[in-house]
């Protein structure tokens, strides 16, 4: 039954603007989501993680001292962190290609441009539960799979263990 | 041959680690996110809370107008009005800050200091059109076209000067 599964369901909300935590936590109840935290930066954010356990995070990008991408790499990365897998979605005004593609970098699950919709974000929310992605460990970045698809025409470099099933050594 | 370098990525897939719910629940989950009780409840919700996100643009918007030629703030100002003026219904206001910020992105990215008429233009509008209660007449409409038209005009010559130099 849904609703005793969002019922079940705990999100952390990270938003410096107490209207937006408002909003999103009006959404989140709508869908029958009741356990919900809020922090107002990744700092604080950090410490309620460490204090109960939280299944999504939706977080925003601008905020100090501690901002959404480094609250992203510490969540992903620490060894402190209480759950490196969660879902994070980040929900931002700053919508700039840099800004995305550091986002993707931070280990961000998904991206969501401000103006948020109920549609844009139960969207986000529905394509995590469907189609959870696997997740990569380099030496340099712990995250969700990049790659949303290969293309054909890639023709490397080929670094994965599981990059070797696919290519036809010619 | 494909260039093969030695694997250096450990790949965990879904099912190696804990999931938001069971397979049985996830589709019933997204159905309900996807349905139109969802949505028509959650634009209720949205609505509900349209005044306080109202205030907060009001509360941007004065931090815009207060950042001056401090170009940095006016497009953090900016950044955070365009996140929240179309949630809270004021459309106009929402497409020239989105607009603003496009501007300077882009300005940003090819090296070019923004104009700052350009700029106060556009702070100017969003002031006005914040305080509009009318929040999409057709005067702030034709506002946000003409600025929009007034920014790609100031990139395009910014684009032939960098040529020419």
């Amino acid at each position: 039954m849904p609703g005793a599964a969002f019922e079940q369901l705990k999100v952390l909300i990270v938003e410096d603007n107490q209207h937006m935590r408002s909003l999103l936590r009006a959404l989140l109840n709508s869908v029958g989501i009741r356990e919900i935290a809020e922090a107002s930066n990744g700092s604080s954010a950090l410490n309620l993680l460490r204090e109960r356990k939280c299944d999504m995070i939706l977080t925003d990008l601008a905020m100090q001292p501690m901002d959404g991408l480094e609250f992203s790499r510490t969540v992903r990365t620490s060894e402190k962190s209480p759950n490196p897998f969660v879902p994070i979605i980040m929900i931002t005004g700053h919508t700039e290609r840099h800004r995305v593609e550091e986002a993707r970098d931070a280990g961000v699950t998904e991206f969501l441009a401000k103006p948020i919709t109920a549609q844009s974000l139960f969207s986000r929310l529905a394509e995590i539960m469907e189609r959870p992605r696997a997740f990569v460990r380099t030496e340099t970045y712990f995250g969700p799979d990049r790659r949303r698809k290969t293309p054909e025409s890639y023709a490397g470099p080929w670094r994965r263990h599981d990059d070797f099933q696919d290519v036809q050594i010619q | 041959m494909p260039h093969k370098t030695k694997p250096k990525a450990q790949v965990i897939p879904p099912d190696a680690y804990p999931q938001l719910a069971s397979k049985a629940q996830t589709a019933a989950l997204a159905r309900t996110l996807r349905s139109h009780v969802t949505a028509v409840t959650a634009t209720r919700v949205i609505e509900e809370s349209g005044e306080g996100l109202r205030d907060a643009v009001r509360f941007y918007v004065e931090e815009l107008e207060a950042a001056g030629t401090n170009l940095v703030l006016v497009l953090d100002k900016a950044h955070e009005i365009r996140g929240f003026a179309e949630t809270a219904g004021m459309l106009s206001t929402g497409r020239i800050a989105d607009g603003l910020c496009r501007y300077c992105d882009e300005a940003e990215q090819r090296g070019i200091v923004p104009d700052a008429a350009v700029v106060a233009l556009h702070v100017s509008a969003i002031g006005r059109t914040a305080r509009d209660p009318d929040t999409m007449t057709h005067m702030n409409d034709v506002v946000a076209k003409e600025l929009a038209q007034l920014a790609g005009r100031k990139l395009a010559e910014s684009r032939k000067t960098l040529k020419n130099s």
